[in-house]
């Protein structure tokens, strides 16, 4: 083991106590879960990241792919249920009349007619 | 010669994934002491908001040295295993990368967007027409 590798190993493990700590936090002041577990899952991810580096084994890299995996899960329960509670437009229901704004067409634009050809 | 390249690659890539650990390991600390200044000082949940931000930016700047790293390696990789490894490291990365610069774009605009609200006249709010 390298010592890049033993002192991101030691730092991620001090991480993984902040975020616990952190996530307590967050949830006894919030009382509210999901903040402390988008508090708790953003350390984590930190640690998983600390993990990666040098030449980690298929277990850090499994274990960083699944904090992954579950911290954008949870981002999306977070948004829904954001969504959900202020009373906002639920995605794929658009209101009568408006159309969905299109991201591509200036991106369209700017390759059908490139500036040179204004 | 090819052991030369190998060589100075290697320390390249230790001095890369170094750096990008120091931005990963100083953002987690300092995202930790402003979590505890803001849950003990301010106690409400859009507190958080915006120091999760800051991490998610650090965590970003993180990724592009070690993602510049992991391109480094591939100059000095000579196992099946490890390119497998690479790869699947890589793509974490650079699905972490993508995730995170879209949640920051997102939330810069919702922040965004708030601002604007509490800068319009409140006649105009009313009446909900703007300048």
């Amino acid at each position: 083991m390298s010592t890049l590798e033993q002192v991101t190993g030691a730092i991620a493990g001090a991480v993984v106590v902040a975020a616990l700590v952190a996530g307590a936090l967050a949830l006894a002041v919030t009382r509210r879960p999901l903040t402390a577990l988008g508090v708790l899952l953003d350390l984590l991810v930190a640690a998983g990241l600390l993990r990666l580096a040098g030449d980690p084994d298929w277990r850090a890299v499994l274990g960083a792919a699944v904090v992954v995996t579950v911290r954008q899960v949870a981002g999306a329960g977070l948004r829904t249920a954001q969504r959900a509670r202020s009373g906002g437009p639920r995605r794929g229901r658009r209101p009568p009349g408006r159309r969905r704004p299109r991201a591509w067409a200036p991106e369209l634009h700017r390759l059908l007619r490139p500036a040179w050809r204004a | 010669m090819e052991e030369l390249l190998a060589e100075v690659v290697g320390i390249l890539v230790v001095v890369v994934e170094a750096c990008g650990a120091a931005v990963i390991a100083v953002g987690a600390v300092w995202a930790f002491a402003r979590f505890v200044w803001v849950g003990l000082t301010r106690r409400t949940s859009a507190a958080f908001v915006p120091v999760r931000l800051t991490l998610g930016r650090f965590l970003a700047l993180g990724l592009e040295f070690q993602l510049a790293s992991d391109i480094l390696t591939t100059a000095v990789a000579p196992t099946f295993e490890e390119i497998a490894k690479l790869a699947a490291i890589a793509t974490i990365r650079t699905a972490l990368n993508y995730f995170l610069g879209r949640e920051i774009e997102e939330e810069r605009r919702q922040v965004a967007e708030q601002e604007g609200d509490r800068h319009t006249d409140p006649a105009q709010r009313r009446t909900g027409r703007t300048a």
